[in-house]
């Protein structure tokens, strides 16, 4: 058995602790609270959301929030509720998609690049400085121009953008673990470089990663909304909120309801993945937490 | 996050509020006009579009001018640079007096040379304003102020046609700028060279166009000393400006938003029966679109009464046929295609398309309007099992690819500048006019092209208008074209602009030289 893992049983403790501070903790509850409700919603749009959030009824167009619509329609007659209720699948999928793309990639490249050192890691490193360098929303926005206006496009944008973020998270990690005693045992006893960073370095530094990629999640889904916002993102009528708030604005002097309540959303899903990050990261950080 | 939320937020407000920065509310002497997109180009020779139109047509004589009766634009023409004219016994031979004392900018005196110049310009550059001139052979200067032109056989609408931008008289010192044989196109293209009331003096692309009046003009000097025209994307950012006050009209606002509008007592909202018409490009040139049962599928997929009662809130009606209500010619029998999913799919399946076809529509926001007829579209495509992909782009973009043919569909509006159904029947299908300059479906049927071209070149209206009733109804089964609604068209103003004249012909195009604020 690896030094670095950890038996069954003390992982279940560990488990056991850290969601009893979790649910201690106000701001984390709220914010896991929020993105259970999100997560809910996505998955039951089908059965939960009253309309078809694509199908046109022009009679029904610009409505006011009422009973039949409790968020109005918009300018194509759809119940902005419904189309809400759809466009959490696409924004919580974008998160993930990004996140796993992002987080999985940027984890390799910062364990290897920490754990090789020298010249690997000096390359590696600044290639991400410059990606680094940019303003991320400036990037996406520049590669999901190049790449043509699409939904897939963005994704790959999105996560092109966030990958230095986790590498150099994963990189200062590893630089910590390579120097511990199981490594070194491991390498004395022969294990090749690959497999020491599979088994020890990455590991270790999931922690820092979960709580980075719930913040992260936050932080794509507003960027892929303000991609679609300019219309390099989702396309019509995908029922992607950021493209709602862009043509709702249009709209919104005299209809305020339809950019409004899109944009209320984004919001709230933003902030409840941010304080639910924040809450993870004092509570994994094993320096707070005992 | 912080930033990338401020970054987010930051843009929305760009957004919303409008780019451009915010100008001190214009003077007495300074007319603003809010509108959706950025011209083209300059060159009356060149451009058939008429929010170009909008600045060359003041910048610019012409020898004849759309008389205003009743505050209103008529079809009938009064002498401008020409004072008098005659013509032959059988219509052909026309020979015009030019007013003395006319100058450009730079001295050169606009006489029977200039006007020969200009028009041999105009047609030997060949685009689109060509054929609104078309009906000229020759151009002959008899002396310093008399110009004879010669007709290719007797034309109706030809003194209506001189009244047309293409028929804009530039100054011959122009050519002091030809580079490579261009005849000054590339000058041309960004700068104005005329006698008229006005000039382009600067032109900040994506921002705005700023025309100054002439304080020597001959004809009267114009009561404003500027007019501005400011590109603003969206029609919020335009309402919104108007209601301030930082722009004087505003065009193209949504019809949802005319009624708030309305109630705003500092502003009239002006309303016209026009024969603006707005339509669908279907490039017959492309594969699936090829087949003209393909084409009459999609024809059926609309849902035109929808539009019109929801998207339009009725102001305007389901076009019969290409030539529009009002212009004569007009065919009140001829097939009118009706929404019918079920029609429309047996045709797609006979075309081989049973599985569905995919299709992209580009569009820009030239008219507020359009990306709800775009959205609307792609819901009436897809009940027949048609994939319509959208891209928005800008509208000079649109146009270069409309001029190229690279494209399948494509929202369009085309009003006439003279009234004549040639403005509808010869330019939108004749096949030598591909591309921008009219047909822009990339239609050819040799049958209607003859069929057309002996029309224009008849005297006889009710002989033309047989032709043009026969190729009316073959236009309508082979459906080059998805022929949606002709509109009201709506001029918000603010209270105090007077002396606005609209015109059905010239669409878009302001009267600059008689508006007035209060």
């Amino acid at each position: 058995m690896p030094a670095a893992a950890v038996e069954p049983s003390r992982r279940f403790r560990e488990i056991r602790l850290t969601t009893g501070i979790l649910a201690r903790n106000p701001s984390a509850l709220a914010g896991a609270v929020i993105i259970g409700a999100m997560l809910l919603t996505a998955l039951l749009a089908g059965v939960l959301a009253p309309f078809d959030p694509i199908h046109i009824s022009l009679a029904d167009r610009l409505q006011p929030p009422s009973a039949a619509h409790l968020f109005g329609t918009d300018e194509m007659g759809r119940d902005i509720l419904s189309r809400i209720m759809y466009g959490a699948r696409i924004s919580l999928r974008i998160g993930l998609l990004v996140v796993a793309v992002a987080g999985g990639l940027g984890t390799v490249i910062g364990a290897v690049s920490g754990y090789l050192g020298r010249w690997a890691d000096g390359v590696i490193m600044r290639i991400m400085d410059v990606i680094l360098s940019f303003p991320s929303l400036v990037l996406a926005m520049a590669l999901a121009a190049a790449l043509g206006p699409s939904l897939t496009n963005a994704i790959m944008a999105v996560a092109f953008v966030m990958i230095p973020k986790f590498a150099r998270l994963v990189r200062g990690e590893a630089l910590a673990v390579r120097e511990k005693q199981f490594v070194a045992a491991a390498r004395i006893s022969g294990e090749g470089s690959l497999s020491i960073i599979r088994r020890h370095i990455i590991p270790n530094c999931l922690n820092s990663v979960i709580v980075l990629a719930t913040l992260a999640m936050g932080e794509t889904i507003l960027i892929a909304a303000s991609l679609s916002f300019i219309g390099l993102g989702a396309q019509p009528p995908s029922p992607e909120w950021g493209a709602m708030v862009s043509v709702g604005r249009k709209f919104i002097m005299d209809q305020w309801w339809y950019a409004t309540f899109p944009g209320l959303f984004i919001l709230i899903t933003v902030i409840g993945f941010n304080i639910l990050g924040d809450a993870l990261r004092d509570v994994l950080d094993p320096r707070i937490r005992r | 996050m912080k930033r990338s939320a401020l970054i987010f937020l930051v843009a929305a407000l760009a957004v919303v509020l409008g780019t451009a920065t915010p100008l001190p509310a214009a003077g007495r002497d300074v007319l603003v006009v809010g509108v959706s997109s950025d011209i083209h180009t300059l060159d009356p020779a060149v451009s058939s579009d008429n929010y170009d139109w909008r600045q060359i047509y003041p910048s610019y004589d012409r020898l004849v001018k759309y008389k205003v009766i009743n505050g209103r634009g008529s079809t009938e023409v009064e002498p401008m640079a020409a004072e008098s004219w005659t013509v032959s016994g059988d219509d052909t031979v026309w020979t015009f007096r030019i007013r003395k004392g006319i100058r450009f900018d730079d001295g050169t005196p606009l006489d029977a040379r200039a006007v020969k110049f200009a028009f041999e310009r105009t047609l030997k550059i060949g685009k689109g304003p060509a054929d609104n001139i078309g009906a000229i052979q020759k151009v002959e200067a008899v002396d310093g102020h008399t110009v004879r032109i010669t007709l290719k056989n007797a034309y109706g609408p030809f003194l209506q046609t001189l009244a047309t931008d293409a028929a804009s008289i530039v100054n011959p010192a122009v050519m002091q700028h030809a580079k490579n044989g261009d005849l000054a196109q590339g000058w041309l293209a960004t700068h104005t060279d005329g006698s008229g009331p006005f000039k382009v003096v600067q032109w900040m692309r994506g921002q705005r166009c700023v025309l100054a009046a002439k304080s020597d003009y001959w004809g009267g000097v114009p009561r404003i000393k500027k007019a501005i025209i400011r590109f603003m994307r969206e029609s919020a950012d335009r309402r919104m400006a108007l209601e301030r006050g930082d722009i004087d009209i505003a065009e193209g606002i949504l019809i949802d938003q005319i009624p708030a509008l309305e109630k705003n007592p500092a502003i009239k909202v002006l309303k016209f029966p026009s024969q603006l018409v707005e339509y669908v490009y279907l490039n017959n040139q492309k594969p699936a679109l090829k087949d003209p049962r393909v084409r009459q599928a999609l024809n059926y997929a609309v849902d035109y009464d929808g539009i019109i009662k929801h998207v339009l809130q009725s102001n305007g009606i389901q076009m019969r046929g290409p030539v529009p209500l009002g212009m004569w010619g007009h065919k009140e029998d001829v097939f009118q295609y009706k929404r019918n999913v079920r029609k429309a799919k047996a045709l797609l399946k006979a075309a081989g398309f049973a599985k569905g076809l995919k299709l992209t529509l580009i569009y820009s926001e030239r008219r507020a309007s359009w990306e709800q007829i775009a959205t609307i579209l792609q819901s009436n495509f897809a009940d027949i099992g048609v994939t319509l992909k959208l891209e928005l782009m800008s509208n000079p973009t649109l146009r270069d690819k409309v001029d190229r043919g690279d494209f399948e569909l494509c929202l369009g509006a085309w009003s006439p500048d003279f009234a004549d159904p040639f403005m509808f029947m010869n330019f939108w299908f004749d096949s030598k006019l591909w591309g921008l300059p009219g047909n822009r479906s990339f239609y050819r049927n040799p049958e209607v092209d003859r069929l057309i071209r002996k029309a224009a070149r008849l005297s006889d209206q009710q002989k033309r208008i047989q032709l043009y009733s026969q190729a009316q109804d073959i236009i309508m089964q082979d459906a080059p074209y998805i022929f949606l609604y002709q509109v009201n068209t709506i001029v918000p103003m603010r209270k105090n602009v007077k002396g606005y004249v609209y015109n059905p012909m010239l669409e878009s195009m302001y009267n600059f030289e008689s508006i007035y604020k209060e």
